[in-house]
């Protein structure tokens, strides 16, 4: 039974039959067509018994449609010779009699009695297969089947006389196209076609993939690991995998409304092709994120359900679109549905599992799938309760992949989650709130964890596994020095310190994936499945959904192409990969050079947004857009924002909006519009979860922004204070390299307050931090903000200010942004000012120079005061140069930028969309 | 008595009237509470009310309440019921094609009543033909399912109900439509998935026409929420009461329910339904005792009865009475063996014996008469926890849900099979759902604080949590406070733990209980008076510890010298306290 219904007898598969017969006729029949005619409909018919666009088999009417578009002239002989021959069908003899017939469509064992000119179809390829398997299926009905097939083929037809008309005028002018592009394919064999369309088709999908691309969102942190790791896990359940496809993804919502007015008989395709349909459905819901149309797929899915209840996997991908549209409860009751249902009879999709104990292991992937929900909602605690039982049972089960996908997501659980919610469960005591001891402990914990399961990834030969920890690894690199920093100064500095290399090293590796997927495919054993279903994927043909793109313009040719992916990597694999571009571009904006990092996110832009996640996608443009505004100003930073939110719309919002309230506080900062930066570095506090240890990032940079606006405002002493917890928050969650800047801005403060003396000592531990972890961009800030301070001691410092200046200006002259830059020229010109044998006279070019181009710099990024600064002083200079019409501009600019800071609003009311109304139109 | 009197009258005419529209269920049903009402004992004689069942002071007490209260429900009920006969005279004498085709339509040949009645005009005769087609398309529907299964299209829906749908919907529209009509209506358009639509026209043809049962029972499973319930507006009629009690008790109202079923049962003394309904009611509400007297009771009136035996079975089985379970099983299965009712019953017997292959066999026969059958698909489950294939009554009990998302027991089912999976954390979501649904059943509380016990969790303060709720949930098996004190003690409260060692004491006591916990308490008791130098206390239950044999008795005897030592007393012989 099981079988039979995996593969039934409908009026599709019987008019396919039908048609196969027209292609491979009988001997004594002549061969109505040209060869590559005859070609066409073959591929035509191989694309038809192969495609997954879409769940429901075609209606006759789209079949005659699309029989019209590929066979040109002939069309409408085998339109007539198809409509005729069903129609005919009136008894249940008559299907009897015809299905005796297709049993002269295939060929003998033996090819010996083929004659010159007939075509016989080999009963082992793949439509052989299909029509024995048609005529095993209708041999297996009973006498009520075969009445049922008849009355619904007599439907079937009823449906289209109706609606045939109106392609009859369609098809005239079609015809001589597809003439003419037919008779250039005169000569080629079938294989042929094949590449060509190929080929063609991967150029075609260049451009629309290209600005499809920008379509995509959610909210996520900085990487897409966890994203990656779903779809992993997701691989386990199905072995059959992902098969990476790139061609655009039917339009759920009107193929939804399409099938929801036909009330009339509906037959699901058959299950290998559904399946594909599942995966592709549900790779466009990963992809997509909340954006994906809920209620049309949601209509679809009630549809399947109903038509097939056997197929569990539409629970599943209930679940991911409940997933990705923050819909908890019903996530979690379809995920509990799906694994309850597919652990005791299982779908179709039970069958390339290995069954080890009746499939048992399903249950620990559900355990593995639960805890990941209730990460991806936000709930550490059970999330890790539930991966624990993920652990337990699947040791208990000696289920070793499904463990390492576990121990996978522990790690980046805990990596993301901090220490205060994970350290309970990593074998420390029950408190509440984490000492600087557990999280230290906790860290090496995490260490621990994270070498084990790569150490298991790799003993099982799961690649992308290993790819996905390698990454975890270079990013637990890149944040944590690898021995427990128990003290710290400046002594033991030297050895304490995280290995750029290493990251790299663990970076590249992560890179080795691709190219074993590139040239070992064919031999790729461990997950077989998976692979051959990608080989088929190469070669699956796209007809039907290609057509329906096509807008009918007229280009029979171009109507009947094979789509294929661009290359045989699947694409879970290149977003895993693209995503080690981002942490890649990450790991440089923390050591420190610039144009790295936009070299990275640049190629992550280019090559992998097709085949990323929404949320990196966000993320990549988030990151170009804030190098934009530290290296070119804000101008064209906001206009590139503009552009970059009209393309995520409106549902992206965490990471978008977060990097909005950045730039908008930064430039309030800098125009000295104080209220404003107060609101908004308010609101970006609100963005952060309430829950101690949760979102630590957003909170932290919230408080910082808090106490720079402080320190703008003056108020040095509240701005101290929050300096002091946020140093205390870091230190609690062992966040080093956020201590770094923290320290620094300490510093800071106390420079402002004129407490120089203070400010020292954290501009010191500053650097060192910096050292050890090799921030040298932070480094050679520390470096500018130490001379200030030396420099603010006294005159007398000032030889050992510019020196320590010059040992940074490479640094900072060739990665530091904008203001970085500013701020050095100019206290390099304070210390030439300052230096008791500088003569006005003869040093005047070194020190206008270093002013100029601070003043521009400053102007660039409208940061008044510090303009002021500078132009204040190139009119004293100028002064004592005694060149009064350079002077009097200088102090005209002088008072122009001093007058912007006392009246910051007016500049806003100036602007063509005021800062008030671009909250409003984000909230 | 005039109610009841008009009441039999009604049924009388309704019964008739529903016979000639072949409404056979609701004719029965309608038949059954005529016989049901109390006969008058002055017209009657003994012989006619010798089974009268001994008059409870309740029905007595229910009995006044009906007659003051009856009268103003029935006025109604005159207005609909002027309009229904006349509109029954307009054909005085039936039409000819009209009795053909009812003859057809009693022989079951539908297609071929539907065809006598095709040109009939009269409003009997255009109800018949639309019944008679829709029954047709009911009957290739169910065909189909059984011919479809292996064509991947499982799902058959019913043919004809486009037809019969435009049909009466013009007749609607032209207000030619009689309530038997609407009634008809509303089931095609339930079956579209037209919700609403259907109760609006279903409200319409049960105020018309009250007597009708099967439209109120299609409403009914159309009010899933007691807010549908109250948004409808019906007309005053006793029948409404017969339809509000099982409205409630559908939405596990229970009480409301039963109040409602005891007033029936005072017009309605003799009704094996209401009888049954309320054996229901008490079913929900565990008092097993009381549904036994009543199956016994309905037994006796209807033996061939096999409606709602699949519940008294269950009693049975949770009584394990062996041998009236067999009875039973017997009984209907000589009565009607294809009736999912009669293989539950079997299933449940053979379950009792402990042969649980042979008991899914008869579950699934049971699911085979009737997919949607729930009891058969939570007990299938219980059958292959039984037998150690968790899997499959993971799967059974997940059907269940998904029939109902209401049956607590199936997802208590879940949450124990994973549970015996070793996955606690994940059975706990599933306990929840249960004690969401059923938020005063003990058991379940302690299911789920033994989850939380659990060696892998170890989440105590859940557990008391949930062994609290238990214990004011009146637990029966006394499990609760014993774990409370045990785990208090645990976490070193020992103020808490002798609390509850004392309750339990007391409630052990009280029910006559000796046993080791007994022992258990008084030592801790014992040992704790002490510590807090409760002396006199302590050495009363050193005192009644001494009457157990064994270490304990050592340890009294220790505590004792303990104690004599710490008030500095002259030390005496201990030997002293042996009774």
């Amino acid at each position: 039974m099981a079988t039979a219904a995996a593969f039934g007898v409908t009026p599709h598969k019987v008019s396919v039959c039908v048609l196969l017969q027209m292609y491979a006729p009988p001997a004594q029949a002549e061969p109505l067509f040209s060869v590559s005619q005859h070609n066409h409909l073959g591929l035509y018919l191989l694309a038809l018994t192969k495609s997954h666009g879409d769940f429901l088999e075609p209606k006759l009417a789209d079949l005659l449609t699309q029989l019209k578009e590929i066979s040109g002239s002939l069309g409408d002989w085998l339109i007539e010779h198809l409509t005729s021959r069903l129609s005919s069908l009136s008894s249940p003899d008559d299907l009897a009699a015809l299905f005796s017939e297709f049993r002269g469509i295939l060929g003998g064992t033996e090819p010996a009695v083929i004659e010159d000119n007939q075509v016989v179809l080999d009963p082992n390829s793949y439509l052989g297969m299909f029509v024995r398997r048609c005529i095993l299926a209708f041999n297996l009905l009973s006498f009520e089947g075969v009445c049922h097939l008849l009355t619904n083929i007599g439907n079937y037809c009823k449906e289209a006389l109706s609606s045939c008309l109106p392609y009859e005028l369609h098809g005239l002018d079609d015809s001589v196209n597809d003439l003419e592009s037919s008779s250039t394919y005169e000569n080629m064999d079938l294989e042929n076609i094949v590449f060509q369309k190929v080929t063609e088709e991967m150029e075609a999908n260049k451009q629309p993939s290209q600005r499809n691309s920008f379509h995509l969102h959610t909210p996520k942190a900085l990487s897409g690991l966890v994203q990656d790791i779903e779809i992993l896990a997701g691989s386990i359940s199905n072995r059959a995998g992902k098969s990476g496809e790139t061609c655009s993804s039917l339009d759920t919502s009107a193929s939804g409304a399409r099938h929801a007015d036909t009330s009339g008989d509906m037959f699901l395709r058959t299950t290998s092709q559904l399946q594909g349909f599942f995966m592709e459905q549900a790779d466009a819901i990963e992809k997509d994120g909340c954006s994906f149309p809920l209620n049309g797929f949601e209509v679809i899915l009630n549809r399947i359900k109903k038509l097939a209840p056997e197929l569990h996997r539409v629970h599943f991908l209930h679940y991911l679109t409940c997933l990705y549209h923050d819909d908890y409860f019903g996530a979690l009751e379809n995920l509990r549905r799906f694994f309850d249902y597919s652990v005791g009879i299982g779908g179709f999709d039970i069958t390339p599992v290995p069954s080890r104990s009746k499939g048992f292991e399903r249950y620990e992937t559900g355990l593995l799938c639960l805890g990941m929900l209730q990460f991806h909602f936000g709930h550490p605690k059970q999330a890790l309760e539930v991966l624990t039982e993920a652990v337990r049972v699947s040791q208990q089960q000696s289920n070793d992949s499904c463990l390492a996908y576990t121990l996978a997501t522990i790690c980046t659980l805990s990596s993301e989650m901090g220490s205060s919610s994970t350290s309970g469960m990593l074998g420390t005591s029950y408190s509440p709130t984490a000492t600087i001891g557990t999280s230290l402990y906790f860290k090496q914990q995490l260490f621990v964890l994270l070498r084990e399961a790569l150490k298991r990834a790799e003993s099982l030969k799961l690649k992308r596994l290993v790819a996905s920890n390698r990454l975890a690894m270079a990013k637990f690199d890149l944040m944590n020095v690898q021995r427990p920093l128990l003290s710290f100064g400046p002594k033991a500095s030297m050895k304490l310190r995280t290995c750029p290399v290493t990251v790299c090293k663990e970076l590249r590796s992560c890179l080795h994936l691709v190219s074993e997927y590139g040239s070992e495919s064919p031999t790729m054993t461990i997950e077989g499945a998976f692979s051959t279903a990608w080989l088929n994927n190469l070669r699956r043909p796209m007809g039907a959904s290609v057509l329906s793109l096509d807008n009918g313009v007229g280009e029979g040719s171009n109507a009947f192409q094979f789509c294929a992916q661009p290359s045989s990597i699947p694409r879970s694999v290149l977003q895993l990969v693209g995503s080690s571009y981002l942490v890649r571009a990450t790991a440089w904006e923390i050591y420190g050079s610039a144009s790295l990092a936009r070299v990275n996110s640049l190629v992550f832009a280019t090559c992998y947004l097709d085949a990323s996640s929404s949320s990196d996608a966000a993320l990549v443009h988030a990151k170009l857009i804030q190098h934009l505004a530290t290296f070119q100003g804000y101008k064209d930073a906001f206009s590139a924002l503009k552009v970059a939110e009209q393309k995520f719309l409106s549902i992206s919002r965490p990471v978008i909006l977060l990097l909005k309230l950045q730039l908008l506080h930064e430039r309030a900062l800098h125009r000295g519009n104080l209220k404003l930066a107060l609101q908004l570095c308010n609101e970006l506090g609100v963005l952060a979860s309430p829950f101690n240890g949760v979102d630590n990032q957003l909170k932290i940079e919230a408080s910082m922004r808090h106490a720079r606006t402080l320190l703008a405002a003056k108020q040095y002493r509240q701005a101290s204070e929050v300096a002091q917890s946020l140093f205390c928050l870091c230190y609690q969650f062992n966040l080093q390299v956020e201590n770094a800047s923290v320290l620094l801005l300490l510093a800071e403060i106390h420079k402002k307050s004129g407490n120089a003396v203070l400010g020292l000592p954290y501009a010191l531990a500053s650097l060192s931090f910096c050292q050890s972890f090799n921030l040298d961009l932070l480094e050679a800030s520390a470096k500018v903000t130490l001379a200030e301070l030396w420099l603010s001691l006294g005159t007398n410092h000032a030889k050992r200010a510019l020196t320590l200046l010059h040992g940074a200006f490479p640094m900072v002259l060739g990665h530091g942004g904008l203001e970085l830059r500013a701020r050095a020229r100019l206290i390099e010109a304070q210390c030439y000012l300052c230096e008791p044998n500088y003569s006005a006279v003869e040093d005047s070019e070194i020190v206008l120079d270093a002013l100029k181009q601070a003043s521009d710099e400053f102007q660039v990024l409208e940061y008044h005061e510090m303009a002021a600064e500078a132009f204040y002083l190139m009119a004293m200079v100028y002064n004592k140069l005694g060149r009064l019409e350079e002077r009097e501009e200088a102090s005209d600019s002088f008072k122009k930028h001093i007058l912007a800071l006392e009246n910051p609003q007016e500049e806003e009311e100036e602007e063509d969309e005021p800062v008030s109304e671009m909250l409003v139109e984000k909230n | 008595m005039s109610s009841k009197e008009n009441c039999r009258n009604e049924l009388r005419t309704a019964i008739r009237q529903l016979s000639d529209r072949c409404l056979h269920p609701a004719a029965k049903w309608a038949a059954e509470q005529l016989v049901g009402i109390e006969q008058d004992p002055a017209k009657f004689t003994p012989a006619n009310t010798r089974f009268q069942r001994g008059s409870s002071s309740i029905r007595r007490r229910f009995r006044t309440n009906e007659i003051a209260s009856a009268t103003p429900l029935t006025p109604i009920a005159g207005v609909s019921y002027v309009s229904t006969p006349v509109m029954e005279e307009d054909e005085a004498v039936d039409n000819d094609f009209y009795l053909l085709g009812k003859t057809y339509f009693d022989c079951r040949e539908y297609r071929r009543a539907a065809h006598a009645l095709r040109d009939q005009t009269a409003k009997k005769s255009v109800f018949l033909r639309n019944y008679a087609l829709f029954l047709a398309g009911e009957k290739r529907k169910e065909e189909e399912s059984i011919e479809l299964t292996g064509l991947g299209n499982s799902e058959s829906t019913n043919c004809e109900l486009v037809t019969i749908e435009i049909e009466l919907s013009t007749l609607r529209k032209n207000g030619t439509i009689d309530p038997f009509g609407l009634y008809l209506y509303g089931i095609v358009l339930k079956e579209k998935g037209n919700q609403n639509l259907a109760r609006m026209v279903l409200v319409e043809s049960v105020n018309c026409y009250p007597w009708n049962w099967s439209a109120w029972s299609e409403l009914q499973a159309l009010c899933s929420t007691p807010e549908i319930l109250s948004s409808l507006s019906l007309s005053n009629h006793w029948m409404k009461d017969f339809f509000l009690a099982s409205a409630y008790q559908e939405l596990k109202m229970h009480n409301e329910s039963l109040a409602k079923y005891e007033y029936l049962q005072g017009t309605f003394s003799f009704s094996n339904y209401v009888q049954a309904q309320i054996a229901q009611v008490q079913y929900s509400l565990r008092e097993f005792e009381q549904v036994e007297v009543i199956f016994e009771e309905l037994l006796r009136n209807d033996p061939y009865r096999v409606e709602d035996m699949d519940m008294y079975s269950n009693v049975l089985y949770a009584k394990e009475c062996f041998s009236a379970l067999s009875y039973l099983a017997h009984r209907v299965f000589m009565t009607d063996k294809y009736r999912p009712e009669s293989c539950c019953i079997i299933a449940n017997y053979y379950s009792l014996k402990g042969q649980h292959e042979k008991a899914v066999t008869y579950f699934k026969r049971a699911l085979k008469l009737n997919k949607n059958y729930l009891t058969a698909w939570t007990l299938m489950g219980h059958e292959y926890v039984e037998m150690k294939n968790t899997p499959a009554a993971v799967d059974a009990y997940r059907r269940a849900v998904d029939i109902n998302p209401r049956d607590y027991r199936a997802w208590y089912g879940l949450g124990q099979a994973y549970e015996v999976m070793g996955m606690p954390f994940y059975a706990l979501h599933y306990f929840k759902k249960s004690v969401f649904l059923q938020a005063n059943d003990a058991r379940l509380w302690i299911a789920m604080a033994q989850c939380y016990e659990t060696d892998q969790l170890q989440m105590l303060e859940e557990a008391i949590k949930c062994y609290k709720r238990a214990a004011s949930c009146g637990d029966k098996e006394a499990i609760a406070l014993q774990q409370l004190a045990k785990l208090h003690r645990e976490l070193g409260r020992f103020e808490e733990a002798a609390f509850y060692y004392k309750k339990d004491l007391e409630r052990m006591e009280a029910e006559e209980r000796e046993a080791q916990n007994m022992v258990e308490a008084l030592s801790f008791l014992a040992e704790h008076c002490r510590e807090m130098k409760r002396y006199e206390e302590a050495e009363v239950y050193c005192a009644r510890l001494m009457d157990y044999g064994g270490p304990e008795k050592e340890t009294a005897k220790n505590i004792l010298r303990g104690i004599r030592g710490d008030t500095s007393l002259p030390s005496m012989d201990v030997d002293h306290f042996r009774p």
